[in-house]
């Protein structure tokens, strides 16, 4: 748990209570029919504790595990004694004993665990069989000692004018763990959900930190009701059904594990105050944002902010404004749900709470000297127009540089003004196209998807990196078009969104199988993203 | 004299629990019409429950009222224990006995501060109230709140109590929260008392009514009763709580949803009035002293 | 301007209103917030010039339909509180009865007296634009979605079943002390009351939108539970959801 909430950026809540917790564990007397910790290394434990206690019988055999427990011993218990040989001895005895107590069988080594799962994430009926009785209850996961997913909510009082934000435990097997505003959810059914917490533990968890997050509790299984939780029998089943079992003979490789961590997580949103607000369509608007305590945001193209409406909650929004705009930050916002809407209806003078910047964003620096091709579908727009804008700023670094963009009807054109601009300028090549024209709407230009226009654009798939971002189902089509054009997988680079909460890959909300979009992206590289099931 | 027409029509008497209309219509002295009209949309609880399971029954005959919920389980219980011959423990008896104190003193304190004050008060609603007699309303929130407090350790909530169960309680208080509660109800009796002297300094804004009336409530010898005992009737005396039905005797009339109950006349009267004038010398000396107050 | 807000009922026990009364001191505060125009539980004034109505109770008769439109037409928000109204409640118990049976055993040869029809929940009849689920109600559930009103936002009500409450809370599952829950195919947002007080989920919030109701009835059957009573136990407030799915 310590690994997991220093990495990257650590959170400083957590260790708080960590510091100020104590630790007295006791090794096990008796073990639940469904507890196999013999298998995952966990029986007993020789660190992590302050004071460990095992039963002798008429007396507890107690292990110092760190210096707190020996104050702690020392200031509060009254009849401890130096053990006797045979004492030690006895320890080791019924550590050795509960080694042997499970009921539970692996039927082959755990610690194949990781390898079996790669080899099983397409098997749909597999998952689809154990988790037809799932009924999402979210038991499992909220029984887990080792699942730490969170969700955070806003809880105004009476007034209205105070409340608190409060950080509560969440899980991803419960049905709208991976809903965005808009209604998407991003793990939508029962198997996907279900399979997501195995991949998790067994190996998302183990690539990143080196070990099978599970302890073998077995709590899982004793609360499930229709009694599909048990990861023992889910393995057990999950093995006998490779046939070659050879290719499981050796082990995964144990990953390499560097666990980095660059300062503390701020949880608190810093003031901004918005000084233009400008409606662009029915339900998008252009805020502009400067920081109260007057600082620069100091963020990347292709980063994102977590906004905070005080009493409703917070959103995360790509940043729609170049570094390269100084004092103030542009964000464009569509309407969506309660944060946004909430947002659309504040004003010049009004103000929200700002935490970031988070992301990867764009590579602005190795995009230098290459010929760039946007594509931006609908909303898309806003984030791609970071960096085109910083492009601009710096044109002369660039080479050649063409726009696509694309959207339902002409009364959703984002940022008209200002594309229409591009028109006048030789050294962009602007095209854009509406779905369809509605009949009392005038449009002259082209009418088709946004792939329509990838055959009116001369390019050169050697030279030019493409930068895509749209509505999750536009980037199959893209993607498959601009491969028929020879383009290279490293020249698509990707801008994804999901549902993002914390913004620093801890509540779990916006994982796409092993990688947390928050962190990891929101701007990705296909050919690093292409083999993430749960990306596109 | 001149003799008097008299014309009432209320739609939706406010300030009650229940729903009815009021219609009076005297022309020169003679009383055309004079009716108490139940409107409300009739629920078929008695069909509902018919073919449910024995420990289901408390659970949705509860939900005939909220206000006195735990009189309905509490009634639906005994009726369940006496059919499958289930014994309750003495404590438990007790227990229930509390609860329905319980209830009495949150029904009893929102009829009073809610729906009556203002009456006598002159205004429409306990809301002007709280602007104007701050401190009174203040108290009667309070009571309201402890009334509230004592049934959730009871019974879970006053309102559909989940701890009542057959055979007992699911759940029962520890006997430190059932000595905190004490002290708190034993500390409330000078805010019940400020409330008696409220109601005193505006009861003859009452109106003159008085009617022989029948009285029909529950009796015991030892205690004034409310969760058991026979059933007396000051027309005709006592009788064995299982010959309830000769007391019910219920009737329908077309301008009323709910049935109507007559005995030994036209109508007879149930409830606290009516417990009061069968029981009044098994009330504690202070409530005696209290109805003194009264004039009672 | 404080918004205007009015309750009513239909066929319901009033619980769900004295929820509200019940808020006692805190009912001051939320006076500062909205006026009550219209209670009549409470109050004598009426108004029919209200912004946010609260209704409670469920529709049982064709001629209750003409009130619950008008009232739609007044309101610019409609609030359905409590079980009857959001779920159409224990009052669709009857609807799996023949219903001149039904009159007939209350009302004996009066019957043809007393109208009905099948009870239904309000959004039967009406749109609805916000829920306050439970029976009763509970009220700091209320608080948050009258604030949540106030505040121009959409209640936050749960879509993940009773479970995930009695694990927070740290409760012995039902099933597990030999009793028989409906928790994990009910809306959460009870803080598992009931199962905290030493009982079971009975239902009351109505079912969670996907519920995998032939592995909950498995779940029962397999406890103990005959058939005949796990569908019972569908049918004490799930009657009007599983008849519509």
């Amino acid at each position: 748990m310590d690994e997991i909430f220093a990495e990257t950026k650590s959170d400083p809540y957590y260790f708080e209570k960590r510091k100020s917790s104590i630790i007295i564990g006791v090794n096990i007397q008796k073990m639940s029919k469904w507890c196999f910790a013999p298998f995952m290394g966990c029986a007993t434990i020789e660190y992590g504790y302050d004071l460990m206690l095992t039963d002798l019988g008429n007396r507890y055999a107690i292990n110092i595990g760190s210096e707190k427990g020996e104050e702690l011993l020392e200031k509060y218990a009254k009849n401890v004694t130096n053990a006797l040989a045979r004492d030690i001895q006895l320890v080791g005895q019924k550590k050795r004993e509960i080694m042997y107590m499970s009921q539970q069988k692996f039927d082959f080594p755990p610690e194949l665990i990781p390898e079996l799962l790669s080899k099983s994430y397409e098997k749909s009926a597999f998952w689809e069989n154990h988790s037809e009785k799932c009924l999402a209850c979210g038991s499992c996961v909220l029984v887990c000692p080792t699942c730490y997913c969170f969700d955070v909510k806003d809880n105004p009082d009476l007034s209205l004018a105070r409340g608190e934000r409060i950080r509560t435990w969440d899980g991803c097997l419960l049905e709208d763990f991976a809903k965005i505003a808009s209604g998407e959810n991003f793990r939508a059914t029962k198997p996907t959900r279900y399979r997501h917490r195995y991949f998790k533990k067994g190996k998302y968890l183990y690539d990143r930190f080196g070990f099978i997050s599970c302890v073998g509790c077995g709590r899982c299984s004793s609360n499930c009701l229709p009694d599909i939780a048990n990861p023992v029998s889910l393995f057990n089943d999950m093995y006998h059904q490779i046939r070659d079992k050879e290719m499981l003979a050796t082990a995964a490789t144990t990953p390499e594990v560097k666990i980095e961590t660059e300062g503390n997580i701020d949880y608190v949103p810093k003031l901004a105050t918005i000084v233009k607000k400008v409606p662009m369509t029915a339900n998008e608007t252009l805020f502009e944002l400067r920081l109260n305590d007057g600082s620069e945001l100091g963020h990347k193209p292709g980063q994102f902010v977590e906004i905070s409406v005080f009493g409703i909650g917070e959103a995360p929004i790509s940043l729609s404004s170049p570094p390269t705009k100084k004092g103030t930050f542009e964000l464009c916002v569509r309407k969506v749900g309660n944060v946004t809407s909430k947002l659309h209806t504040l004003n010049v003078g009004d103000e929200v709470g700002v935490r970031g910047p988070f992301g990867t964003g764009f590579d602005a620096d190795f995009l230098k000297g290459k010929d760039l091709l946007f594509i931006a579908g609908g909303l898309g727009i806003a984030p791609l127009r970071s960096l085109f804008n910083y492009v601009l700023d710096n044109r002369k670094d660039y080479g050649n540089v063409i726009l696509l963009y694309g959207c339902k009807e002409p009364r959703e054109l984002l940022f008209s003004s200002e594309l229409l601009a591009l028109k006048n300028r030789t050294d962009v090549e602007f095209k854009n196209t509406v779905n369809w024209c509605p009949e009392n709407e005038e449009w002259a230009g082209n009418i088709g998807v946004i792939t329509t226009l990838i055959p009116q654009v001369d390019f050169d798939p050697e030279k030019t990196w493409t930068i895509v971002c749209g509505p999750p189902v536009m980037y199959k089509f893209v993607i498959a078009d601009l491969k028929a054009k020879k383009v290279p997988d490293d020249h698509i680079i990707l801008s994804l969104e999901r549902r993002m909460k914390c913004g620093v890959g801890k509540c779990g909300h916006c994982q796409i199988n092993q990688i947390y979009v928050c962190k990891d992206g929101p701007v990705f590289n296909y050919s690093k993203i292409k083999g993430v099931p749960e990306a596109l | 004299m001149k003799k008097p027409n008299i014309n009432v029509e209320v739609h939706h008497v406010t300030r009650v629990e229940g729903h009815g209309n009021i219609y009076v219509n005297v022309k020169d002295g003679i009383i055309e019409k004079c009716e108490w009209n139940i409107s409300e949309a009739p629920r078929f609880f008695e069909a509902m429950v018919a073919g449910r399971n024995w420990n289901e029954l408390h659970h949705i005959t509860s939900r005939i009222c909220g206000i006195c919920s735990i009189g309905h389980t509490l009634a639906s219980l005994r009726a369940t224990e006496a059919a499958m011959g289930i014994k309750i423990s003495d404590q438990d008896l007790k227990l229930r006995k509390i609860a329905l104190h319980a209830e009495n003193l949150q029904s009893h304190i929102l009829h009073l501060g809610f729906l009556v004050l203002p009456d006598l008060m002159g205004v429409g609603s306990v809301i002007p109230l709280a602007s104007s007699n701050p401190e009174e309303v203040k108290t009667v929130l309070q009571l309201h709140r402890l009334a509230n407090e004592m049934s959730n350790l009871l019974c879970g909530r006053t309102t559909h109590p989940q701890r009542l169960i057959p055979g007992g309680f699911s759940k029962i208080p520890s006997l430190k929260e059932l000595k905190e509660l004490k002290k708190k109800l034993q500390d409330s009796v000078p805010k019940l008392q400020a409330v008696a002297e409220l109601f005193k300094s505006v009861a003859p804004k009452l109106p003159d009514f008085q009617r022989e009336t029948e009285f029909i409530a529950l009796t015991k010898p030892d205690e004034y009763a409310l969760y058991d005992g026979d059933i007396a009737s000051s027309d005709t005396g006592k009788a064995p709580a299982s010959e309830y039905l000769a007391f019910t005797n219920e009737y329908i009339v077309p301008i009323s949803t709910a049935k109507r109950a007559k005995h030994a006349r036209e109508s007879y009267m149930v409830g606290a009035l009516a417990r009061l004038n069968i029981n009044f010398d098994r009330l504690s000396p202070l409530a005696k002293k209290t109805a003194g107050m009264f004039g009672l | 301007m404080k918004p205007k807000v009015a309750f009513f009922d239909f066929a319901g026990c009033e619980g769900d209103q004295l929820q509200v009364a019940n808020l006692e001191e805190e009912l001051l505060t939320l006076l500062g917030q909205v006026k009550v125009v219209s209670f009549r539980e409470v109050m004598k004034e009426h108004s029919d010039n209200y912004d946010i109505a609260f209704i409670e109770g469920s529709c049982t008769r064709l001629q209750d339909e003409d009130r619950l439109k008008q009232i739609r037409k007044n309101a610019k928000i409609v609030v359905a509180i409590g079980s009857c109204a959001t779920i159409g409640g224990i009052n669709c118990i009857r609807n799996y009865k023949d219903l001149d049976e039904v009159r007939k055993t209350v009302y004996g040869e009066n019957a043809k007296l007393f109208d009905t029809y099948a009870a239904r929940p309000i959004d039967a009849v009406i749109p609805v634009d916000a829920y306050v689920h439970g029976c009763p109600i509970d009220k700091d559930e209320f608080l948050q979605v009258v604030k949540s009103l106030l505040l121009g936002k959409k209640p936050d009500i749960p879509t993940y079943p009773v479970c995930v409450e009695c694990k927070k809370n740290e409760n012995v599952c039902a099933f597990e002390r030999g009793q028989f829950c409906v928790g994990p195919v009910t809306r959460a947002g009870c803080n598992s009351c009931c199962v905290n007080e030493g009982t079971v989920c009975w239902g009351c919030r109505g079912l969670v939108d996907n519920p995998n109701e032939n592995a909950q009835k498995e779940v029962l059957i397999k406890n103990g539970l005959t058939v005949d009573d796990a569908i019972g136990k569908f049918r004490l407030y799930f009657g009007w959801q599983e008849r519509k799915r």
